[in-house]
């Protein structure tokens, strides 16, 4: 025991120690060392442990790079390479970043001003942008190479500066007059031989577009500062791609980069739609109310539209009376047909009612309620009706007709579900339960397309089957619920006999113990 | 036909034939030792073998619905509970029983730790007792892929991904395992042959040899019993005892499997059936084994990718090898029950090993997670709320040790404890916390060592 016991413990021993050698840190050049190694005034590391794990994990030629960096001195002090690793690049990036002087310089606190310093900790979204370092790095510009002097001209392995392109901008009055800005990205973005060279489904014919907008008339012809040009919506740094959720034209953001002017009064001041009636400034608020804007930045549904699924991108306008239902129509197709074909499309047509927006809304489309279909507050039926249908009362009762089937519909499929659910928990197959939920809930969501055709017949034929789902469920809940009756029966009949011969071996055992 | 000897009963022409009077004559004398100490903990073997028993049975009925095979083995099962009439209890005795087996077996194993039962002549009881606890784990893993389900798919490719580990042969013994690189329909056909052919023979061979042992040599006294403990007869008492708690486990798996057909809803204790494996559906995030694998998930993970210049895993596959390897050969480490004599230090290594399985199980749990559960705050969080559940569980075994069985020897228990402690609630890692307990517990029982033989010298030199 006592031998075995010392032999335990001194593997133990050596094991305890191997675990301390073996944390030791690869070696590096003795300058980057240093500053890796440096402490801040309070006897603190300058590199956190974060900065430092980071480092660790990159790749020998990143470490070349980073090496090379420190011994031509262009990173001399520790705060300016914490600064470099806190972005925590990916080693592609890492590697653009550290084979470009103008980055590298501007990112050294000790020979930038606070003016024209790029660090993490800048505002991006005040003026120059470009100051913050995330935003710089995370340009879509950036990771294919095109960085600073790709606008600014100059060659950013040397350390002069020369700004051959700045030459094509205007001299003065850049700020005011704008247009120069559509040209000069359009230099890249038009030419379709170049940009397909990085993204070749990228479209080049934005600026044609924007021509033909009304944003671009305004901009071009107008020449009102007000209007939007390229970086009004896609950023001057940091410009994004639009599937990047920090994009100014993400999804999710496409309503608050609009929202910027449309939801202005002061810079919409003025402004008039084509029929001369001012562009209201309330759009912004009722689509964030809107199930299409709930769906988008509450729920994360990609798929939901935003702004430009209705209105266009770079030749975004009004959506025109008679294209309203056909942008609906774009996704809500089997509603769009329905109203189409039925006997409401033409009274629509005849009041120039928008067909769709008309029940809906437009930007504040709220969620369809069933009881929308009913009298009461929400009724929308028998409210038009009562006012320019007046000599049609059977509309009120196929309303009523509608509503009735659907709420039973509705109410069956969400108690049988849960049932179906307990009685699954249990053991029981409740596949033939589950296919009729199925049946039951195709033929609900039908119906509630089918309102769209006014017609109680086409209604009718799509709402059968669902009533006789109702029926079947009803009666596979019945037959589900007896057999689990049956089985706990079985259990106790069997739990009776088995305990009835325990106790007959335990009255045997008795008896033979004395 | 003439009778070629012997009485006219049955007994007379059986015993003329196979001369079973003498094994009559065994069972009527065998005596289970019977005294002052638990005699609970006999019955635990009884109740593992009836636990197998069942499992045979229901394996047998389910093996005439099943058909294994990749467009087949989940379908069968399906129909077998959905639509074969009583297959969903039987599947569901099945598993349950399986649990259960299981836990009876792990009782029964701890409790002849401690009971010291291994030591002479038993030694080669434990032996086959610990490989029959190994083929049970490995019933547990090869039956677990047989629904062919996602869960189950994807817990085996990550299960037998570790194999890779093994030194030199690892890639090759996962291409045997696996009957190639990937979890297919040949994986599924190796453990099924596994499961019904290969580990029952095996698990029948080594049982009999099992029972052979204990029926040869008898149920070991207990530890000390200077005279030969008042006998209880084996048959009847002991026997009609053992079926009657039999009969009382029969009727906990009928309630059981009535009212919980798909376990308790605990994770790695949990068979409802769910989607068909897709080898082409993303893999489950956090997938986990069943709940006596747990602790070796949890070690796995507590180890860094890369250590010592070894992988993480192979580490740790050598750490688990040799402290299997330790319990494998307990009944020659311990020289004091050898002697019949108490061996504080091995009772208190069941202890800490019981503490060690714990913590780690617990942990796997992720008991006491936030909301994100992969969130190191949360992890920190998980490690402090099992260390404080290890550490009552700890205090409460001790305080039973101290107060009812008079133990005095707590180093491994508190190696464990302060393993727990140090990771738990101090921060340190799980490999740190650990070497350190290991260092201070080796000096300890050193130390120990070192003084209980300067007393002996002493004793011996004034006598």
């Amino acid at each position: 025991m006592k031998t075995f016991s010392l032999i335990v413990y001194q593997l133990v021993c050596i094991a305890a120690l191997a675990i301390a050698a073996a944390d030791q840190p690869a070696a590096i050049a003795p300058k980057l060392a240093g500053l890796l190694a440096a402490q801040g005034k309070e006897g603190k590391p300058v590199i956190s442990p974060e900065q430092r794990d980071y480092f660790e994990g990159l790749n020998d030629h990143i470490k070349g790079l980073l090496n090379n960096a420190a011994e031509t001195e262009i990173i001399t002090r520790p705060d300016h390479l914490s600064s470099i690793l806190a972005l925590g690049l990916r080693p592609q990036k890492m590697e653009v970043f550290l084979q470009d002087n103008c980055v590298l310089c501007h990112t050294d606190p000790e020979v930038q001003k606070p003016e024209t310093l790029f660090s993490i900790t800048a505002v991006s979204n005040t003026s120059p942008a470009h100051l913050n370092l995330h935003d710089l790095v995370d340009d879509v510009h950036f990771r294919r190479g095109l960085s600073c002097a790709g606008c600014h001209g100059g060659d950013p392995a040397s350390d002069k500066l020369e700004h051959s392109f700045v030459k094509e901008w205007p001299g003065t009055g850049r700020d005011k007059n704008r247009g120069w800005v559509l040209s000069f990205c359009a230099r890249c973005h038009s030419d379709s031989t170049l940009m397909n060279q990085f993204n070749p489904a990228l479209p080049t014919d934005q600026l044609a577009k924007y021509k033909n907008s009304p944003h671009g008339k305004l901009l071009l012809e107008t020449k009102d500062p007000r209007a939007p040009d390229c970086v009004s919506c896609h950023g001057v740094h940091g410009i994004r791609g639009a599937k990047n959720p920090l994009s100014k034209i993400y999804p999710k953001r496409v309503h608050e980069t609009c929202g910027a002017c449309h939801a202005n009064p002061a810079t919409m001041a003025g402004l008039t739609l084509p029929d001369g009636s001012l562009i209201p400034t309330n759009q912004l608020a009722e689509y964030r109310a809107s199930v299409h804007g709930r769906a988008l930045l509450e729920r994360g549904d990609l798929g939901a539209p935003t702004c430009n699924n209705c209105h266009g991108n770079h030749a975004a306008m009004p959506v025109g009376l008679s294209s309203v239902s056909q942008s609906c129509g774009l996704c809500h197709a089997g509603n769009a047909s329905l109203f189409d074909g039925s006997k409401h499309k033409q009274a629509f047509e005849a009041h120039k009612w928008p067909q769709c927006g008309q029940c809906h809304g437009h930007h504040g489309i709220a969620k369809t309620r069933d009881s929308m279909l009913a009298a009461g507050p929400e009724a929308l039926c028998t409210k038009c009706h009562q006012q320019y249908a007046k000599d049609h009362p059977e509309c009120n009762a196929s309303a009523a007709y509608f509503h009735t089937s659907i709420t039973q519909m509705d109410q069956a499929w969400n108690g049988f579900g849960v049932t179906a659910e307990q009685l699954a928990m249990k053991g029981l197959d409740v596949d033939a339960i589950q296919d009729k939920l199925n049946e039951l809930a195709d033929s609900l969501k039908q119906s509630r397309s089918h309102i769209h055709s006014f017609s109680k017949n086409g209604f009718e034929r799509v709402a059968l089957p669902g009533e006789k789902a109702v029926q079947s469920i009803s009666s596979l809940i019945q037959e589900a619920k007896a057999e689990y009756r049956l089985r706990q029966l079985g259990l106790v009949a069997s739990i009776a006999l088995i305990g009835l011969v325990m106790l007959s071996l335990y009255l045997k055992l008795r008896r033979l113990e004395g | 036909m003439s009778d070629p000897g012997g009485g006219r009963s049955l007994r007379g022409w059986l015993d003329s034939r196979y001369q079973i009077t003498p094994l009559i004559e065994f069972l009527r004398h065998k005596e289970v030792p019977k005294g002052q100490h638990s005699m609970v903990w006999y019955y635990l073997g009884g109740t593992t073998m009836f636990f197998f028993m069942v499992q045979v049975v229901t394996g047998v009925l389910l093996l005439m619905c099943y058909q294994p095979g990749e467009a087949t083995a989940y379908e069968s099962i399906r129909y077998l509970t959905t639509k074969v009439p009583f297959g969903w209890l039987m599947r569901s005795i099945h598993c349950w029983s399986a649990h259960l087996m299981i836990i009876s077996l792990v009782a029964h194993m701890f409790s002849t730790m401690m009971l010291k039962a291994y030591r002479p002549p038993r030694e080669l009881t434990w032996v086959t007792g610990y490989i029959l606890f190994a083929l049970t784990l490995g019933f547990g893993f090869s039956g677990y892929l047989l629904p062919w389900n996602k869960l189950a798919f994807f817990a085996t490719s990550v299960g037998t991904d570790l194999v890779k580990s093994v030194p030199v042969v690892g890639n090759w013994l996962l291409q045997v395992l696996r009957g190639g690189p990937d979890v297919t329909a040949n994986t599924l056909y190796r453990f099924f042959a596994l499961h019904v052919v290969i580990l029952p023979l095996a698990f029948m061979a080594l049982i009999g040899i099992h029972l052979l042992f204990v029926q040869r040599q008898g149920m070991a006294p207990p530890l000390g019993a200077k005279t030969a403990p008042r006998g209880m007869k084996f048959f009847p008492s002991f026997a009609l005892r053992d079926v009657l708690l039999w009969l009382f486990c029969f009727m906990v798996l009928l309630v059981l499997a009535v009212f919980l057909p798909y376990g308790p809803g605990i994770p790695g204790m949990d068979w409802e059936l769910g989607q068909k494996a897709d080898a082409l559906a993303p893999a489950f995030p956090g997938i986990k084994p069943e709940w006596y694998f747990l602790w070796e998930y949890q070690l796995l993970k507590e180890f860094p990718p890369h250590l010592f210049g070894l992988e993480g895993p192979q580490l740790c596959l050598l750490v688990v090898t040799l402290l299997l390897a330790i319990w494998a050969v307990i009944p020659w480490l311990d020289r004091q029950a050898q002697r019949d004599e108490p061996s504080p230090g091995f009772s208190d290594f069941g202890w800490g090993a019981i503490l060690f399985l714990t913590f780690l199980t617990l942990k796997a749990w992720d008991i006491g997670a936030t909301e994100n559960v992969a969130s190191a705050a949360s992890i920190k969080i998980i490690s402090r709320t099992c260390a404080w559940w290890t550490l009552g569980a700890g205090a409460a075994i001790i305080g039973v040790r101290v107060l009812i069985h008079g133990h005095r020897w707590f180093f491994l228990t508190g190696a464990a404890l302060l393993h727990v402690a140090l990771h738990g609630l101090f921060g340190l890692s799980y490999l740190a916390a650990g070497a350190i307990a290991a260092i201070l517990a080796g000096a300890c029982v050193t130390a120990n060592l070192l003084r209980n033989d300067g007393i002996k010298a002493n004793a011996g030199g004034a006598r």
